[in-house]
């Protein structure tokens, strides 16, 4: 009786990008830890929002999750 | 279930259609954020959050959804399948990963919140400038960037069985005979 062949393995690209995906993973998770947070607020232009209080309009809408 | 040769083919023609309508309408969005970001006009960057926010709305998550849907009707309806080959499961999950950050980010994040400052005709000039975000720079950049490798993984289609798609070959194998002496019951 014959058997079905072996499965060969999972090949060297999938691993690759496996890795890569985790990689990027693992920063934007150190990122938020670190950062606190994710929003306009880590991005603004040339830091304009860090350490300043934003305009009273827009805090009314409550800060972004994402 | 395989479809029949011509439903396959309008159903891969939406499928195409909407995923490179998809990573254009992204590179247009990245056009407006880059602009909205580095203008030092008040007018421009007013006109760039509020063109941003319509056309995410109204083209950028149309065309992701339709994007995800036909792709599964792609993968199911033939002998593809999802979850037999690496290079179908990893654009099914880039899919999957980019809907979910442009849901997130168009619903509740960044985007809402500056299309929501261009909007108010109250809010200064300076504090329109003020409130200028590299966040969607960020976003449509990575997205470009998973699309593209989306795009090329579609077209290359690297070789690679996952161990199911493996058993699922070998069970068909085995059913038409191809395995001498093994005759399923």
């Amino acid at each position: 009786m014959a058997d079905q062949p072996r499965y060969p393995g999972t090949p060297r690209w999938v691993k690759v990008f496996g890795i890569a995906a985790l990689v990027v993973i693992l920063l934007f998770v150190i990122l938020l830890l670190i950062g606190g947070g994710h929003g306009p607020g880590r991005h603004t232009s040339s830091g304009a929002l860090r350490g300043r209080t934003p305009p009273s309009s827009i805090l009314q809408r409550g800060a972004p999750q994402t | 279930m395989t479809m029949a040769p011509r439903l396959r083919k309008v159903a891969l023609t939406a499928h195409i259609t909407s995923s490179v309508g998809w990573l254009g309408s992204v590179a247009g969005f990245l056009a407006l954020a880059v602009a909205g970001l580095a203008s030092q006009d008040p007018q421009t960057v007013r006109a760039a959050y509020l063109g941003m926010e319509l056309t995410g709305r109204y083209v950028i998550v149309p065309l992701n959804l339709a994007s995800l849907l036909t792709g599964l009707v792609q993968s199911l309806g033939t002998t593809w399948g999802l979850f037999r080959h690496y290079w179908v499961l990893a654009k099914f999950l880039i899919n999957v990963f980019a809907t979910i950050i442009l849901l997130t980010f168009m619903q509740r994040g960044t985007l809402g919140y500056l299309a929501g400052a261009a909007a108010d005709t109250t809010l200064s000039s300076t504090d329109l400038l003020r409130v200028r975000s590299l966040a969607p720079v960020l976003h449509a950049g990575a997205s470009l960037l998973l699309l593209l490798v989306a795009t090329t993984l579609g077209v290359y289609k690297p070789r690679g069985l996952t161990p199911y798609g493996w058993r699922k070959q070998h069970e068909l194998r085995a059913a038409r005979g191809e395995y001498p002496g093994r005759a399923d019951p």
